[in-house]
């Protein structure tokens, strides 16, 4: 069915060229996004292969549920200075892109050249949908072969739950963060504490806050709030 | 063109490889994090395709038991870059060597 | 579901996505007059007739506000979160189904855009998507007290989504399926409890998870009592303080489009859809039921907005993981072990 082939193409070309965008972005919220958007694709690839259970749980836990956590830690991580594409040696770039098409050409071969052994199995997509449809399968195979790994992932789910909660409390990290108790990062790289340059002529705002000349946004210069005790905080370099 | 399971085996292929060298080049631990799921999703896409070509079920319950562990390991995981990046104040990747020596 | 061409699928969709964007602006009129009267007021009297055209002042008067970006925001993910908002809260409207089939202009007509047999999942899964943006548009803002409220409207959402998928589990059970068309059908049998025949509409057999569903849905929604991340009493105006204009609408009608579209998922769960008397025979009547029940939720969101006050953030938080969280695990427990034990017979 060529339309089938057409919708392959086009969710995998987005998928890869996603995934290439996250590799290659600075901004780690951007590479996030692309990651989301790459994810979306992966479950559109799981409804190609039938698995459309497998394509909304991947929608409901990967970028419902993991990916908002990440963004979450990304946007309150401390983040005063990504040492990305300054100080990254072009050595390491290089080798790693190299090795990159050698395991991909190796791997194409590899998959040009396979063969297959062994009786197929049993669950063609005509007993799947006699079934009752992709659920009602996967809830077969779950509860009868695969009970046991179900019982222990569930308990792995909670040990994780646990680890992560004893990990992140504060009394862990004692006091050497000193009074920056992070809730929101102060050295947000989005610009909330860099102080933008003043162009002449343009008044910068009182405290007293009295009107200015313009109205905001309109080459006026905000100056955003500093450290809440009151004293300047370090902006760009890393700790020295 | 008929689409057979080599173009989904090719595409997972090339997503996981786009994983390992994001992995192998950047530096910022988050962006590591990021493509190690990258990565971990693309093994997913295998499994889904060697079920469907084989006629099991089997691929696709190893699909939703990495998805199930890959949600585990994220809260961990995120949870030590937290703690580490506050104690060594840097996402640098190349900071976190104090197991080194 | 009958295989029809596919032209004839995306009118439905069309027509479905058009009703839904009237449906939302009107929406915002019911919401005025029925708050004015229960705060003992008139509401939207004067443009046009009893105030019918006040949506449409309200838009041009958002179309014709001057369009701010902070500087420091970042343009592209400023320009798109609000979309993302939107655009999902129509999505999930693709899957809900107005009737079964109708025999019109000599085709049989499938009277949804399409069904899914994960249909009920998906629908989570788009709303979970709709998290994206106001996390992004927080983050955008380059504005802490955005940042601030962003994240604490979506930790709120992704906990009380949670409960809202697990309080449905139970409907799964027992309906056999996740696909809303095959749950509309189950609900047109008829439930046998005594001497008494009732249709076995969910909310008879599952009335405890009728009622987390509901608060879950308005905490989802970020409406009130939950609305405290855009409260604009307290955070200024939360995540979207730095969006003025057309872009303010986005969030504003897509918090709108969600309300409606949940509360047609919930009669569609819970109050049989569109069944009810005669509408087997005729498929109109049975939109118009769908319409009445969806009313009934609607007002109940706009009379919890009336009525209660805000909860505080941690109160909120405390009443999804504490509270509710081991209601829904109980109710699903209940009702498995009630279907057990009567061997499929009660239920």
């Amino acid at each position: 069915m060529p339309w089938e082939t057409l919708i392959f193409f086009l969710v995998g070309a987005l998928a890869i060229l996603s995934a290439l965008g996250m590799v290659a972005m600075n901004n780690p919220v951007h590479s996030a996004i692309f990651l989301v958007i790459c994810f979306v694709q992966i479950a559109g690839i799981f409804v190609m292969l039938g698995a459309e259970y497998l394509a909304v749980i991947q929608i409901i836990v990967y970028t419902g549920a993991v990916m908002v956590l990440l963004l979450f830690v990304l946007m309150l991580v401390d983040m005063d200075d990504l040492p990305e594409f300054h100080t990254a040696e072009p050595l390491t770039r290089v080798i790693g892109t190299l090795l990159g098409v050698m395991l991909l050409i190796e791997v194409a071969i590899a998959i040009g050249t396979r063969t297959i052994s062994g009786a197929p199995g049993t669950d063609t997509p005509e007993a799947v949908a006699l079934v009752g449809g992709n659920t009602q399968a996967i809830g077969r195979v779950l509860y009868t072969k695969y009970l046991l790994p179900f019982e222990i992932i569930s308990m792995v789910l909670t040990v994780g739950v646990l680890g992560a909660i004893v990990l992140a409390l504060p009394e862990r990290l004692g006091l050497e963060a000193g009074r920056r108790r992070d809730t929101i990062s102060l050295g947000h790289p989005r610009g909330t504490d860099t102080v933008l340059p003043i162009e002449s002529g343009a008044e910068t705002a009182n405290l007293s806050g009295r009107s200015n000349a313009q109205p905001a946004g309109v080459g006026r210069t905000l100056i955003m709030a500093t450290d809440p005790d009151d004293q300047p905080v370090k902006v760009g370099g890393r700790r020295s | 063109m008929e689409l057979t399971a080599n173009y989904f085996l090719g595409l997972s292929a090339a997503l996981f490889i786009i994983g390992l060298m994001g992995v192998l080049i950047r530096r910022n631990v988050l962006i590591i994090f990021l493509c190690v799921e990258l990565m971990t999703a693309a093994v997913g896409i295998t499994f889904v395709t060697f079920s469907r070509e084989t006629n099991t079920l089997d691929g696709q319950a190893f699909a939703l038991f990495s998805i199930a562990v890959a949600a585990a390991e994220a809260a961990v995981g995120l949870a030590l870059i937290l703690a580490m990046s506050r104690r060594t104040r840097s996402v640098d990747i190349d900071d976190f060597r104090s197991l080194k020596d | 579901m009958n295989d029809q061409p596919i032209w004839l699928t995306f009118l439905v969709a069309f027509i479905i996505m058009n009703v839904l964007l009237i449906g939302m602006a009107y929406m915002t009129y019911f919401e005025r007059k029925v708050l004015a009267a229960m705060q003992d007021r008139m509401g939207p009297t004067r443009t046009g007739p009893a105030g019918l055209l006040q949506p449409i002042a309200d838009g041009i008067k958002l179309l014709s506000k001057e369009d701010l970006i902070p500087r420091a925001a970042d343009k592209w993910v400023f320009f798109f979160a609000p979309l993302v908002v939107f655009v999902s809260a129509i999505v999930t409207a693709a899957v809900i189904p107005f009737g079964q089939t109708a025999h019109l202009f000599g085709r049989d007509v499938n009277l949804y855009a399409t069904d899914l047999n994960v249909g009920a999942l998906f629908v989570m899964a788009v709303s979970g998507i709709g998290v994206y943006g106001i996390i992004l548009g927080a983050w955008a803002s380059a504005n802490r007290f955005s940042l601030l409220g962003g994240l604490r409207a979506a930790a709120q959402v992704v906990s009380y989504e949670l409960i809202l998928g697990l309080s449905l589990a139970g409907i799964f059970l027992l309906a056999g399926s996740l696909s809303l068309r095959e749950i509309v059908l189950e609900q047109q049998q008829n439930l046998s409890i005594g001497p008494l025949e009732i249709k076995n509409w969910y909310i008879f057999s599952q009335p405890l998870a009728f009622v987390i569903f509901l608060i879950a849905a308005v905490a989802e929604t970020n409406r009130a009592p939950f609305d405290l991340p855009e409260a604009e009493t307290e955070l200024i105006s939360g995540f979207h303080t730095e969006y003025s204009a057309f872009r303010f609408s986005f969030y504003f009608l897509g918090e709108y489009i969600a309300m409606i579209v949940i509360s047609l998922f919930a009669s569609t769960l819970f109050l049989g859809g569109p069944s009810g008397p005669g509408s087997e025979s005729h498929w109109w009547l049975g939109i118009i039921y769908l319409f009445f029940k969806t009313i009934i939720f609607l007002f109940f969101y706009v009379w919890l907005r009336a009525t209660l006050p805000r909860f505080r953030y941690d109160q909120l938080m405390g009443i999804a993981w504490k509270v509710l969280f081991p209601l829904v695990l109980l109710n699903l427990v209940v009702t498995a072990a009630i279907r057990l034990a009567s061997d499929g017979k009660l239920f």
